[in-house]
């Protein structure tokens, strides 16, 4: 069985739990890049079983650590690898959440944006307004939104990885250009109950600590996001566990078992 | 108005045709003249319902320009919702905060929604004048 470490601090937990992603600029080696079919729809299935992808991408220790630190030693890896192709110029998409966004406090579903290659601004990047996580809305009924003050498209080198709480508004940002572009969609899962088993310094639980707002926030909504901000931060720590914030993420793939994997 | 307009084109027409100068120029003036105007319309959201508050989001629906990729900004089109109105644009809805569902912890839909038009004619393919 494979172990991942956890990698991130308090202080990196409370920022995920803000901000709602971690982005990780470049991790992914070039030679593991290269290896990743253009097809559209799904990688193939011997591809996504193969030692390279597994290790060299789904338990890369940075992507992994991050997942491994907000879902705990339990968690289950990507098996389906969704992939978002675009080669002609196009308008973009419109402003939305995948699926059904999860009314929880805990985090219980992490999706990946992984990029094989490097993403220029008139590319179609993927752009992702932080904190928008919290908002649980019909995916439709934002969809006549446009620009952001705080939006970030992700102008990324190859081999970047996005780590997501499920629920982000994101959209396919405008492409000028017809460079094929992929994006990669990976989901890891926690099965087991929240604790603070990531990188500590002590044992002694610190308060959350008030993030920056959000350029887009309300004063009021500011409250709001803090206040939702410290009742995950205390169910990640395992201060609080009343059944009504812990209903578990929807696994609308099935995932794979860490355990199942190879050494 | 428009019906003035057309009288004093075909007036300064008429004289026109006597000095023999009435050209293609003026029928395109006529054109625009008759043309249906056509409704732009901007949605901008506020920081609080007051309409000197800063703009957080927006977004233009312009049935008059090609739906061509355009890059995302960060750059309003107005500070506030009454420097669009100081421009020409009109506010056809309000947000209504009743109908937001009062919560301790959970945001939901993105800020103050107004909803703005302008109404212009275009002829020839080409724009009015526009802001925004």
């Amino acid at each position: 069985m494979v172990e991942v470490k956890p990698t991130l601090t308090d202080d990196q937990i409370m920022r995920f739990i803000s901000e709602g992603f971690v982005l990780l600029e470049g991790v992914i080696p070039d030679e593991i890049n290269r290896l990743i079919p253009k097809v559209e729809a799904q990688l193939p299935r011997e591809f996504r079983d193969s030692r390279e992808f597994v290790h060299g991408m789904l338990l890369h220790p940075e992507v992994a650590g991050v997942a491994r630190s907000l879902l705990g030693p339990d968690m289950l890896i990507p098996d389906a690898a969704d992939v978002a192709l675009s080669k002609e110029p196009h308008t973009g998409q419109t402003w939305h959440t995948d699926g059904l966004p999860e009314e929880s406090y805990g985090i219980h579903h992490l999706q990946c944006f992984y990029y094989p290659e490097a993403v220029g601004p008139e590319d179609g990047p993927t752009v992702l307004l932080p904190g928008s996580h919290f908002r649980l809305v019909d995916r439709e009924a934002i969809a006549h939104y446009g620009d952001i003050v705080g939006q970030i498209p992700l102008v990324v080198p190859a081999g970047t990885v996005a780590i997501t709480q499920y629920g982000l508004w994101h959209r396919a940002g405008p492409k000028l250009n017809a460079k094929p572009r992929q994006m990669i969609k990976l989901s890891y899962f926690r099965t087991g109950p929240p604790q603070r088993d990531w990188v500590i310094d002590s044992e002694e639980i610190p308060e959350f600590a008030k993030q920056a707002t959000h350029p887009y926030t309300s004063e009021i909504e500011g409250y709001r996001d803090t206040a939702r901000c410290r009742h995950t931060w205390d169910w990640l720590c395992g201060l609080e566990r009343s059944s009504d914030i812990s209903r578990s993420g929807k696994m609308f793939h099935p995932p794979r078992q860490l355990q199942m994997v190879d050494g | 108005m428009m019906r003035e307009a057309i009288r004093g084109w075909i007036e300064a027409s008429r004289e026109k045709l006597g000095t023999g100068t009435l050209g293609e120029g003026d029928l395109q003036r006529l054109e625009t003249l008759v043309a249906e105007p056509t409704q732009r319309i901007l949605y901008l959201y506020s920081r609080s319902t007051n309409m000197r508050a800063r703009i957080i989001g927006w977004v233009l629906y312009d049935p008059t320009c090609p739906d061509e990729p355009k890059l995302p900004s960060q750059d309003s089109p107005y500070p506030s919702v009454i420097d669009a109105v100081r421009d020409g644009w009109r506010i056809v809805q309000f947000p209504i905060p009743e109908l937001r569902e009062f919560s301790e912890v959970d945001n939901r839909y993105l800020g103050y929604e107004f909803v703005l038009e302008k109404c212009e004619t275009v002829a020839n393919g080409q724009n009015g004048e526009k802001n925004g």
